[in-house]
């Protein structure tokens, strides 16, 4: 069994009986000291004995205590979810960071990062294909503020490749139904639905609070409106695009890099929409991914990304390939 | 020289084929490679704006080619 930082302070608070052991190395203990808790200094193999107390274990990620009860078959024995990396978190600014413990235990992430993400706030322009898989991680990710601008209706053709909808949503508003099934997904996001067509009329104002945009449309001419706002508000914007089993993914206008006029020239042509082309659902998952994956980096400045780059994804051969887009000869 | 060419989205439809490997003669240019590959194209690409990469790398005018250049045409996709 787990128990959350959260959980574990209601255990204090309220005067409850049960055995914290503290198991990790001492060079461990003297580094991250635990603090606001009554813990007996262990070892795997030498746990502290109880009587009908609950044994709370406490490792620094949460991880070899957990294996540590499964191993032992250790009843009435709860792992500290996160370790005494979220559990210090919680005792600076009363955020239960724990759920994200399997991403906070990467180093380049850590509780630095995931507090970025909680504090950010992502716009993602189109609720279809790629929206709906960008969505739907962010969220789960734990970023705490999403946006969302589309003003379709949901239709039969859509829903196999967008997760976020089912059968008996036909003919809802996309985004109304997407606020609720990612508020089921993570109910500490604020999400916010904007139900109409981004257009150069209202672009401004919709994406001015914006720390990234997902450019998640399926017309260039929306494109090279984000494109220029983007570039003008100074907003990074991962831009996505698919053409029947292959795929497309820059990050534009990040820090003075290209933005998409610069990658398809300001009048730019061609393409055809999924509608036209044709689409297999799993392609606008795999780039919707790596669309929130890039806004995810430049939240947290994990580098490199593909700002100056082109990635171009087959999913017949699964070939990439990264074109340098930043330099031209 | 041989120059091998990689065909993405709406180019790989038009021409038939992801890849292709190409004689040309010494001198020959990406503008030259392009107009046979809209050739190729019996016009479906006469519409679509391609860009070119050599060696993975952008070019923005037209550059002369040598023998083992690897060029990439990529044309903006709608999909979303």
């Amino acid at each position: 069994m787990i128990i959350t930082p959260k959980e574990l302070h209601n255990w204090v608070s309220t005067g409850r009986s049960f055995v914290a052991a503290d198991i990790r190395p001492e060079e461990q203990r003297y580094h991250f000291p635990i603090s606001g808790l009554e813990v007996i200094i262990a070892t795997a193999e030498n746990l502290p004995e109880r009587k009908k107390e609950s044994l709370v274990l406490i490792c620094q990620f949460g991880v070899l205590t957990e294996e540590l009860i499964v191993e032992k078959n250790l009843d009435n024995a709860y792992s500290l979810l996160g370790g005494v990396q979220s559990w210090e978190a919680f005792q600076t600014d009363n955020m239960d960071l724990s759920r994200w413990s399997r991403q906070t235990i990467l180093p380049e992430i850590g509780m630095a990062g995931q507090r970025k993400l909680q504090d950010s706030k992502i716009t993602i322009v189109g609720m279809g294909g790629l929206g709906c898989p960008a969505a739907q991680t962010l969220a789960a990710s734990g970023v705490g503020n999403l946006q969302l601008i589309d003003g379709d209706v949901i239709e039969l053709s859509n829903l196999h490749r967008q997760p976020l909808y089912n059968i008996n949503d036909i003919g809802r508003s996309k985004v109304t139904v997407a606020c609720k099934s990612l508020k089921k997904l993570n109910e500490k996001l604020t999400v916010i639905a904007e139900e109409r067509t981004l257009d150069e009329s209202n672009g401004q104002e919709l994406l001015k609070d914006a720390d990234v945009i997902i450019d998640a449309t399926d017309n260039i001419k929306t494109r090279q409106v984000i494109d220029h706002i983007s570039k003008t508000a100074r907003i990074p914007m991962v831009y996505g695009g698919l053409y029947r089993f292959e795929g497309q993914v820059a990050v534009l206008n990040h820090n003075g890099g290209p933005g998409y006029e610069h990658i398809f020239t300001p009048d730019a042509t061609g393409g055809d929409t999924c509608a036209e082309a044709g689409v297999l659902g799993m392609l606008p998952a795999i780039i919707g991914n790596i669309q929130a994956l890039e806004a995810v980096k430049i939240i947290i400045g994990l580098k490199p990304n593909l700002s100056g780059k082109l990635l171009l994804y087959d999913g017949i051969t699964h070939e990439t390939n990264t074109i340098n887009v930043g330099v031209n000869r | 020289m041989k120059v091998f060419v990689k065909c993405f989205s709406q180019v790989k439809y038009a021409v038939g084929t992801s890849e292709l490997s190409l004689d040309l003669n010494s001198g020959a240019t990406t503008a030259d490679l392009e107009t046979m590959i809209r050739e190729k194209s019996a016009g479906t690409l006469d519409d679509v704006t391609l860009r070119i990469a050599v060696n993975k790398q952008y070019v923005s005018k037209p550059i002369p080619l040598d023998d083992g250049d690897e060029v990439a045409f990529i044309p903006p996709v709608q999909g979303g």
